[in-house]
Protein backbone atom coordinates (compact mmCIF):
# COMPACT_ATOMS: atom_id res chain seq x y z
CA UNK A 1 0.00 0.00 0.00
CA UNK A 2 1.35 3.59 -0.77
CA UNK A 3 1.72 6.22 1.59
CA UNK A 4 2.42 9.79 1.28
CA UNK A 5 5.14 11.23 3.65
CA UNK A 6 3.96 14.66 4.34
CA UNK A 7 5.68 17.24 5.93
CA UNK A 8 4.65 17.49 9.88
CA UNK A 9 3.12 21.26 11.34
CA UNK A 10 6.45 21.04 13.52
CA UNK A 11 4.37 23.56 15.64
CA UNK A 12 0.39 25.15 15.31
CA UNK A 13 1.27 28.16 13.44
CA UNK A 14 4.56 26.86 11.25
CA UNK A 15 4.00 28.35 7.59
CA UNK A 16 7.03 26.18 6.42
CA UNK A 17 10.22 24.09 7.44
CA UNK A 18 13.27 23.43 5.17
CA UNK A 19 14.17 19.60 4.79
CA UNK A 20 17.72 19.76 5.33
CA UNK A 21 18.76 16.39 4.79
CA UNK A 22 17.50 13.14 3.47
CA UNK A 23 18.78 10.10 5.25
CA UNK A 24 16.97 7.67 2.63
CA UNK A 25 17.07 7.42 -1.34
CA UNK A 26 14.38 6.04 -3.57
CA UNK A 27 14.60 2.24 -2.86
CA UNK A 28 15.52 1.84 0.42
CA UNK A 29 13.52 -0.65 2.98
CA UNK A 30 13.22 1.62 6.43
CA UNK A 31 11.31 0.56 9.77
CA UNK A 32 9.22 2.25 11.90
CA UNK A 33 10.67 5.04 13.91
CA UNK A 34 14.16 4.97 11.48
CA UNK A 35 14.70 8.62 11.27
CA UNK A 36 14.19 9.38 7.26
CA UNK A 37 14.74 12.91 7.19
CA UNK A 38 15.45 15.91 8.81
CA UNK A 39 13.33 19.42 9.19
CA UNK A 40 15.10 22.59 10.31
CA UNK A 41 12.82 24.91 12.17
CA UNK A 42 13.15 28.21 14.13
CA UNK A 43 14.51 26.46 17.28
CA UNK A 44 16.22 23.02 15.79
CA UNK A 45 16.47 20.30 13.49
CA UNK A 46 14.04 17.44 14.19
CA UNK A 47 15.15 14.36 13.41
CA UNK A 48 11.73 12.43 11.66
CA UNK A 49 10.88 8.87 11.99
CA UNK A 50 8.91 6.72 9.54
CA UNK A 51 5.60 5.79 10.36
CA UNK A 52 5.33 2.58 8.94
CA UNK A 53 7.87 0.28 7.82
CA UNK A 54 8.04 -0.35 4.00
CA UNK A 55 10.18 0.58 0.86
CA UNK A 56 10.77 4.74 -0.24
CA UNK A 57 9.40 4.59 -3.77
CA UNK A 58 9.56 8.40 -4.37
CA UNK A 59 11.51 11.48 -3.55
CA UNK A 60 9.67 14.48 -4.84
CA UNK A 61 11.16 17.30 -2.51
CA UNK A 62 15.43 18.12 -2.61
CA UNK A 63 17.25 18.56 0.42
CA UNK A 64 17.49 22.81 1.43
CA UNK A 65 13.81 22.98 -0.06
CA UNK A 66 11.74 25.12 2.17
CA UNK A 67 8.09 23.77 2.16
CA UNK A 68 4.53 24.40 3.78
CA UNK A 69 3.34 21.64 6.73
CA UNK A 70 1.35 18.93 4.36
CA UNK A 71 3.48 18.80 1.58
CA UNK A 72 4.12 15.78 0.21
CA UNK A 73 7.83 14.91 0.60
CA UNK A 74 7.83 11.21 -0.77
CA UNK A 75 5.96 8.29 -0.70
CA UNK A 76 6.29 4.68 1.22
CA UNK A 77 5.51 1.23 -0.37
CA UNK A 78 4.40 0.05 3.46
CA UNK A 79 4.15 -3.65 4.57
CA UNK A 80 0.77 -2.28 5.50
CA UNK A 81 -2.16 -4.51 4.24
CA UNK A 82 -4.86 -1.95 4.26
CA UNK B 1 23.59 37.90 18.11
CA UNK B 2 22.90 35.18 15.91
CA UNK B 3 20.15 34.65 13.59
CA UNK B 4 17.22 32.59 13.14
CA UNK B 5 18.57 30.80 9.66
CA UNK B 6 21.95 29.89 11.34
CA UNK B 7 23.12 26.66 11.26
CA UNK B 8 21.62 25.07 14.27
CA UNK B 9 24.32 23.03 16.29
CA UNK B 10 24.72 19.73 16.17
CA UNK B 11 23.28 19.12 19.74
CA UNK B 12 20.11 21.01 19.02
CA UNK B 13 18.79 17.34 17.56
CA UNK B 14 15.31 16.24 18.79
CA UNK B 15 13.98 13.29 17.55
CA UNK B 16 10.23 13.17 15.95
CA UNK B 17 7.59 10.87 15.78
CA UNK B 18 4.46 12.10 13.82
CA UNK B 19 2.46 9.35 14.64
CA UNK B 20 2.76 9.81 18.18
CA UNK B 21 2.84 13.36 18.39
CA UNK B 22 -0.61 13.74 16.75
CA UNK B 23 -1.95 10.97 19.29
CA UNK B 24 -1.47 13.00 22.43
CA UNK B 25 -2.18 16.13 20.38
CA UNK B 26 -5.46 14.87 19.86
CA UNK B 27 -6.42 13.64 22.77
CA UNK B 28 -5.80 16.74 24.48
CA UNK B 29 -7.60 18.61 21.58
CA UNK B 30 -10.78 16.03 21.90
CA UNK B 31 -10.63 16.90 25.85
CA UNK B 32 -10.31 20.77 25.44
CA UNK B 33 -7.07 20.94 27.00
CA UNK B 34 -4.04 22.69 26.22
CA UNK B 35 -0.70 21.80 26.89
CA UNK B 36 2.58 23.88 27.10
CA UNK B 37 4.57 21.76 24.76
CA UNK B 38 2.41 22.61 21.85
CA UNK B 39 1.74 26.17 22.92
CA UNK B 40 5.21 26.99 23.76
CA UNK B 41 6.41 25.11 20.57
CA UNK B 42 8.59 22.99 22.85
CA UNK B 43 11.28 21.38 21.15
CA UNK B 44 11.00 18.04 22.91
CA UNK B 45 7.57 17.60 21.65
CA UNK B 46 8.56 14.61 20.01
CA UNK B 47 10.38 13.11 22.57
CA UNK B 48 7.77 13.92 25.48
CA UNK B 49 4.40 12.73 23.70
CA UNK B 50 5.86 9.26 22.40
CA UNK B 51 6.77 8.35 25.64
CA UNK B 52 3.19 9.80 26.55
CA UNK B 53 4.54 12.57 28.89
CA UNK B 54 2.71 16.09 28.76
CA UNK B 55 2.40 19.38 30.68
CA UNK B 56 -0.66 20.58 30.97
CA UNK B 57 -1.05 24.46 30.47
CA UNK B 58 -4.09 25.58 32.36
CA UNK B 59 -6.84 28.86 32.36
CA UNK B 60 -6.34 28.76 28.46
CA UNK B 61 -4.34 29.47 26.03
CA UNK B 62 -3.61 33.29 25.90
CA UNK B 63 -1.50 35.13 29.12
CA UNK B 64 -1.86 38.41 30.20
CA UNK B 65 1.99 39.36 30.15
CA UNK B 66 3.90 39.23 26.59
CA UNK B 67 7.39 37.86 27.72
CA UNK B 68 9.67 38.68 24.55
CA UNK B 69 11.28 35.35 24.36
CA UNK B 70 7.70 33.17 24.81
CA UNK B 71 5.57 31.68 22.14
CA UNK B 72 2.25 31.56 23.98
CA UNK B 73 0.33 33.82 22.63
CA UNK B 74 -0.86 36.63 24.82
CA UNK B 75 -3.89 39.02 24.91
CA UNK B 76 -7.30 39.36 27.58
CA UNK B 77 -7.90 35.39 28.12
CA UNK B 78 -11.94 34.01 28.63
CA UNK B 79 -13.06 33.29 31.91
CA UNK B 80 -11.66 29.81 33.37
CA UNK B 81 -13.40 26.80 32.31
CA UNK B 82 -15.25 24.81 35.21
CA UNK B 83 -14.55 21.54 33.27
CA UNK B 84 -10.90 21.81 33.13
CA UNK B 85 -10.38 20.46 36.42
CA UNK B 86 -12.02 17.01 35.49
CA UNK B 87 -10.68 16.91 31.95
CA UNK B 88 -7.29 17.46 32.82
CA UNK B 89 -7.85 14.59 36.05
CA UNK B 90 -9.20 12.27 33.39
CA UNK B 91 -6.11 12.42 30.93
CA UNK B 92 -3.76 12.59 33.50
CA UNK B 93 -5.45 9.29 33.87
CA UNK B 94 -5.83 7.96 30.62
CA UNK B 95 -1.74 9.07 29.62
CA UNK B 96 -1.17 6.81 32.88
CA UNK B 97 1.19 10.02 34.86
CA UNK B 98 2.86 8.57 37.87
CA UNK B 99 4.09 12.49 37.97
CA UNK B 100 1.45 15.20 36.53
CA UNK B 101 3.13 18.59 35.71
CA UNK B 102 0.80 21.73 35.57
CA UNK B 103 1.66 25.80 34.06
CA UNK B 104 -0.64 28.31 34.00
CA UNK B 105 -0.49 31.17 31.67
CA UNK B 106 -0.42 34.58 33.88
CA UNK B 107 -3.74 35.75 34.78
CA UNK B 108 -3.06 39.29 35.88
CA UNK B 109 -7.03 39.92 35.33
CA UNK B 110 -8.31 37.79 38.17
CA UNK B 111 -8.43 38.54 41.76
CA UNK B 112 -6.13 35.70 43.00
CA UNK B 113 -3.73 34.85 39.73
CA UNK B 114 -6.17 31.75 39.04
CA UNK B 115 -4.98 30.20 42.22
CA UNK B 116 -8.11 29.15 42.87
CA UNK B 117 -9.03 27.55 39.93
CA UNK B 118 -4.96 25.94 39.83
CA UNK B 119 -5.71 24.39 43.80
CA UNK B 120 -9.67 22.89 42.41
CA UNK B 121 -7.21 21.01 39.93
CA UNK B 122 -4.44 19.57 41.94
CA UNK B 123 -7.61 18.41 44.03
CA UNK B 124 -9.12 16.89 41.04
CA UNK B 125 -5.61 15.01 39.76
CA UNK B 126 -5.72 13.57 43.30
CA UNK B 127 -9.06 12.62 43.83
CA UNK B 128 -9.29 10.85 40.09
CA UNK B 129 -5.40 9.51 40.28
CA UNK B 130 -4.80 8.73 44.57
CA UNK B 131 -1.26 7.95 44.05
CA UNK B 132 0.30 10.87 41.86
CA UNK B 133 2.68 13.24 42.63
CA UNK B 134 2.08 16.93 41.16
CA UNK B 135 4.24 19.65 40.31
CA UNK B 136 3.20 22.81 39.95
CA UNK B 137 4.31 25.74 38.28
CA UNK B 138 2.76 28.87 38.83
CA UNK B 139 3.02 32.46 37.75
CA UNK B 140 4.21 35.11 39.91
CA UNK B 141 0.57 35.34 41.43
CA UNK B 142 1.29 39.20 41.16
CA UNK B 143 3.48 38.08 44.18
CA UNK B 144 0.10 38.30 46.57
CA UNK B 145 0.56 35.75 49.70
CA UNK B 146 -2.90 34.76 50.15
CA UNK B 147 -3.00 33.52 46.43
CA UNK B 148 0.55 31.69 46.93
CA UNK B 149 -1.30 30.65 50.39
CA UNK B 150 -4.21 28.74 48.25
CA UNK B 151 -1.57 26.92 45.94
CA UNK B 152 -0.11 25.92 49.35
CA UNK B 153 -2.96 24.36 50.73
CA UNK B 154 -3.32 22.46 47.85
CA UNK B 155 -0.18 20.57 48.79
CA UNK B 156 1.80 20.15 45.59
CA UNK B 157 4.66 17.77 45.59
CA UNK B 158 7.00 20.86 44.09
CA UNK B 159 5.33 24.02 43.72
CA UNK B 160 7.89 26.04 40.62
CA UNK B 161 7.76 29.16 39.55
CA UNK B 162 10.38 30.18 36.79
CA UNK B 163 12.54 33.51 37.50
CA UNK B 164 13.31 32.92 33.35
CA UNK B 165 16.08 35.35 32.86
CA UNK B 166 18.90 37.00 35.31
CA UNK B 167 17.50 40.28 37.38
CA UNK B 168 19.41 43.08 34.76
CA UNK B 169 17.14 41.51 31.21
CA UNK B 170 13.96 41.22 33.11
CA UNK B 171 12.92 45.25 32.11
CA UNK B 172 13.96 44.45 28.64
CA UNK B 173 12.75 40.57 28.14
CA UNK B 174 10.01 40.01 31.15
CA UNK B 175 7.68 42.64 31.17
CA UNK B 176 5.56 43.31 33.95
CA UNK B 177 7.36 41.06 36.33
CA UNK B 178 10.04 41.30 38.71
CA UNK B 179 13.22 39.46 39.42
CA UNK B 180 13.07 40.56 43.30
CA UNK B 181 9.39 39.15 43.42
CA UNK B 182 9.58 36.29 41.63
CA UNK B 183 13.10 35.49 44.17
CA UNK B 184 9.70 36.22 46.46
CA UNK B 185 7.28 34.14 45.74
CA UNK B 186 9.55 30.94 46.02
CA UNK B 187 11.38 32.31 49.24
CA UNK B 188 7.53 32.26 50.43
CA UNK B 189 6.69 29.16 49.92
CA UNK B 190 9.86 27.52 51.26
CA UNK B 191 9.63 29.43 54.64
CA UNK B 192 5.89 28.65 54.75
CA UNK B 193 5.62 25.25 53.49
CA UNK B 194 9.59 23.88 54.24
CA UNK B 195 7.89 20.24 53.36
CA UNK B 196 6.87 21.15 49.86
CA UNK B 197 9.51 21.12 47.27
CA UNK B 198 10.39 24.32 45.13
CA UNK B 199 11.93 24.56 41.68
CA UNK B 200 12.94 26.97 39.32
CA UNK B 201 13.86 27.58 35.23
CA UNK B 202 15.99 30.00 33.57
CA UNK B 203 17.55 30.05 30.03
CA UNK B 204 20.81 31.15 28.77
CA UNK B 205 21.53 32.96 25.49
CA UNK B 206 19.35 35.86 26.11
CA UNK B 207 22.62 38.23 27.06
CA UNK B 208 23.41 37.60 30.07
CA UNK B 209 27.38 36.81 31.32
CA UNK B 210 28.52 32.97 33.01
CA UNK B 211 29.05 35.49 35.93
CA UNK B 212 25.56 36.87 35.92
CA UNK B 213 24.49 33.16 35.72
CA UNK B 214 26.21 32.32 38.82
CA UNK B 215 24.48 35.62 40.86
CA UNK B 216 21.30 34.25 39.79
CA UNK B 217 21.94 30.44 40.93
CA UNK B 218 23.18 31.86 44.44
CA UNK B 219 19.97 34.48 44.86
CA UNK B 220 17.81 31.79 44.23
CA UNK B 221 19.46 29.14 46.07
CA UNK B 222 19.11 31.79 48.85
CA UNK B 223 15.70 31.45 48.96
CA UNK B 224 15.96 27.94 49.70
CA UNK B 225 15.26 26.39 46.00
CA UNK B 226 15.61 22.78 45.92
CA UNK B 227 15.52 21.87 41.90
CA UNK B 228 16.74 23.96 39.20
CA UNK B 229 17.02 23.71 35.55
CA UNK B 230 18.53 25.65 33.21
CA UNK B 231 18.38 25.55 29.37
CA UNK B 232 19.05 26.90 26.47
CA UNK B 233 16.88 29.69 24.32
CA UNK B 234 15.84 29.17 20.92
CA UNK B 235 14.36 32.07 19.55
CA UNK B 236 10.27 30.96 18.63
CA UNK B 237 10.17 33.45 15.82
CA UNK B 238 12.02 36.62 13.99
CA UNK B 239 9.36 38.57 16.41
CA UNK B 240 10.82 37.82 19.56
CA UNK B 241 13.97 38.58 21.14
CA UNK B 242 17.33 37.94 19.44
CA UNK B 243 19.55 34.46 20.32
CA UNK B 244 22.99 36.24 21.73
CA UNK B 245 24.56 32.73 21.87
CA UNK B 246 24.82 28.87 21.92
CA UNK B 247 25.84 27.41 25.27
CA UNK B 248 27.71 24.32 24.81
CA UNK B 249 26.80 21.16 26.62
CA UNK B 250 30.13 21.26 28.18
CA UNK B 251 28.94 24.37 29.56
CA UNK B 252 25.84 23.37 30.46
CA UNK B 253 27.59 20.34 32.46
CA UNK B 254 29.75 23.23 34.25
CA UNK B 255 26.46 24.96 35.51
CA UNK B 256 25.34 22.20 36.90
CA UNK B 257 28.73 21.40 39.18
CA UNK B 258 28.14 24.57 40.09
CA UNK B 259 24.40 24.43 41.17
CA UNK B 260 25.48 21.31 43.07
CA UNK B 261 27.85 22.91 45.07
CA UNK B 262 25.40 25.37 45.89
CA UNK B 263 23.18 22.80 47.07
CA UNK B 264 20.31 22.28 44.77
CA UNK B 265 19.40 18.89 45.09
CA UNK B 266 17.62 18.74 41.49
CA UNK B 267 19.77 20.13 38.63
CA UNK B 268 18.44 19.53 34.79
CA UNK B 269 20.62 21.64 33.15
CA UNK B 270 21.50 20.59 29.18
CA UNK B 271 21.08 22.55 25.86
CA UNK B 272 17.20 21.17 25.45
CA UNK B 273 16.71 21.37 29.48
CA UNK B 274 12.58 23.07 29.86
CA UNK B 275 11.25 23.48 33.30
CA UNK B 276 9.24 20.23 32.91
CA UNK B 277 11.69 18.27 30.85
CA UNK B 278 12.49 14.68 32.59
CA UNK B 279 10.44 16.62 35.60
CA UNK B 280 9.42 12.95 37.10
CA UNK B 281 13.12 11.75 37.32
CA UNK B 282 14.39 15.02 39.09
CA UNK B 283 11.73 15.28 41.97
CA UNK B 284 12.49 11.39 42.27
CA UNK B 285 16.12 12.38 42.56
CA UNK B 286 15.46 15.20 45.06
CA UNK B 287 12.69 13.11 46.68
CA UNK B 288 15.17 10.21 47.62
CA UNK B 289 17.91 12.69 48.58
Amino acid sequence: MKKNIAMPALKPDMKEGILCRWNVEAGDSVSAGDVIYEVETDKVVAEIEADSSGTISDIFVEEGDAVEPGTVLAQIETDDIV
Amino acid sequence: MTDNKEKKPEWLKVKYNGAAVREVAEMMKGMGLNTVCREANCPNIGECFASRTATFMILGDKCTRDCRFCSVAHGLPLPPDPDEPPSVAKAVKKLGLGHAVVTMVTRDDLPDGGAGHFAAIIDEIRRVNPNITVEALISDLKGDERSIDVMLEARPDILGHNVETISRLYSSVRLGAEYERSLGVLRYAKEKRPDIYTKTGFMVGLGETDDEIMSLLRDVRKTGCDIVTIGQYLRPSEAHVPLDRYVTPEQFSKYEIQAKKLGFTGVVSSPLARSSYHAAKSFSETANN
